[in-house]
């Protein structure tokens, strides 16, 4: 069984620098592998990536982060994601990561992801600039998430997990006004998980949504945002 | 002459409406110092309703004293509650 603790949308600032050490301290206890699931910080600061570096810092189990897009505000996001790696933790966008621990061999594809919406209520890319802009970003982001599972295949993983920040399904997302769906994900994430194939795909940023869906191909997905499951993190156990 | 005559015209002059004051502190609370988009502000007849979940005491007390401030003369009630830190008693077991 390989067991994957995974939270996001934890926000953090200054002032709660320790909140979160005590519970990710009993992690070995009960997980393989931590994946956060980006919105670490409230505004992107190196300040705060400290704050969220001193949490993660030396943790007994290894961790995978992507960053949401709080962790861009202050337009320094490859300055946060060092701060993160100096900590440990392997920080993916567009790309894909193994880890291995007691005897588990994880493989973790991540990106932000973006936008967009879902079929039959989603942006097209077509008009303006800025619109068409809008939409190949998110393609963009789906494509490496493709490509990043896709690698892992030969990588004799025993489960291979889809990380993000956006959402790939509606499902999650249920209790959000559904008129800003199109701002909480785009099923261009769950049509990459689909085609490239995943055991679990965890994301967050929709703080008022549900835990559990599924890809129209039967992937199942864990919206995983701090204010949805409640607690430090959630655990999932996947066989092997 | 105006075929109106003298009937004012539509909309009062003065946009301080409590649904533009709303999504004008929705604007401030994300775009502001607080960076906060996880809270719903809703309009309860006169009265303004805070829920969402945050991560501190302080965020949450910034968010109802930034309320306050920029709806005057509107009751602020507050649900917003703080992110439970606790490590989970249990674990799903995905088929």
């Amino acid at each position: 069984m390989i067991r994957i603790a995974a939270v996001g949308d934890i926000h953090m600032g200054p002032e709660s620098q320790g909140v979160l050490r005590p519970s990710f301290e009993t992690l070995h206890e009960s997980a393989d592998v931590l994946l956060l699931a980006g919105d670490l910080t409230r505004h992107g600061t190196l300040e705060e990536a400290q704050v969220v570096a001193r949490e993660i810092k030396d943790l007994a189990v290894p961790v995978v982060a992507v960053l949401g897009n709080h962790d861009h505000h202050a337009d320094c996001a490859d300055e946060v994601t060092a701060v993160l790696q100096d900590a440990g933790a392997r920080v993916l966008e567009g790309r894909a990561a193994v880890v291995d621990n007691n005897g588990a061999r994880i493989g973790v594809a991540g990106t932000k992801g973006f936008g967009g919406g879902f079929v039959g209520r989603c942006a097209g890319e077509f008009g303006e600039p800025i619109m068409k802009e809008f939409v190949r970003y998110s393609r963009h982001r789906a494509d490496t998430l493709r490509a990043a599972l896709e690698e892992l295949r030969d990588q004799d993983c025993d489960v291979r997990v889809a990380l993000t920040h956006f959402s790939p399904v509606p499902d999650t997302l249920a209790g959000e006004p559904p008129e800003i769906y199109p701002f909480l994900g785009s099923y261009l994430l769950a049509e990459a998980i689909d085609s490239a194939g995943a055991d679990l795909a965890v994301h967050g940023h929709a703080h008022l949504g549900t835990e559990h869906g599924m890809t129209s191909g039967g992937v199942k997905v864990r919206n995983v945002a701090q204010p949805v499951i409640g607690r430090a993190f959630h655990v999932y156990h996947l066989a092997r | 002459m105006s075929p109106h005559g003298t009937r004012p015209a539509r909309g009062t002059g003065d946009a301080r409406n409590l649904d533009y004051l709303v999504a004008h502190l929705t604007d401030q609370l994300a775009a502001g110092p607080l960076g906060e988009l996880g809270v719903r502000i809703e309009i309860r007849g006169e009265a303004i309703l805070l829920t969402g979940t945050v991560p501190s005491a302080q965020c949450r007390d910034d968010i109802l004293r930034s309320a306050r401030a920029e709806l005057p003369g509107h009751p602020v009630h507050c649900d917003i509650v703080v992110a439970d830190n606790a490590a989970p008693d249990h674990a799903e077991e995905v088929e």
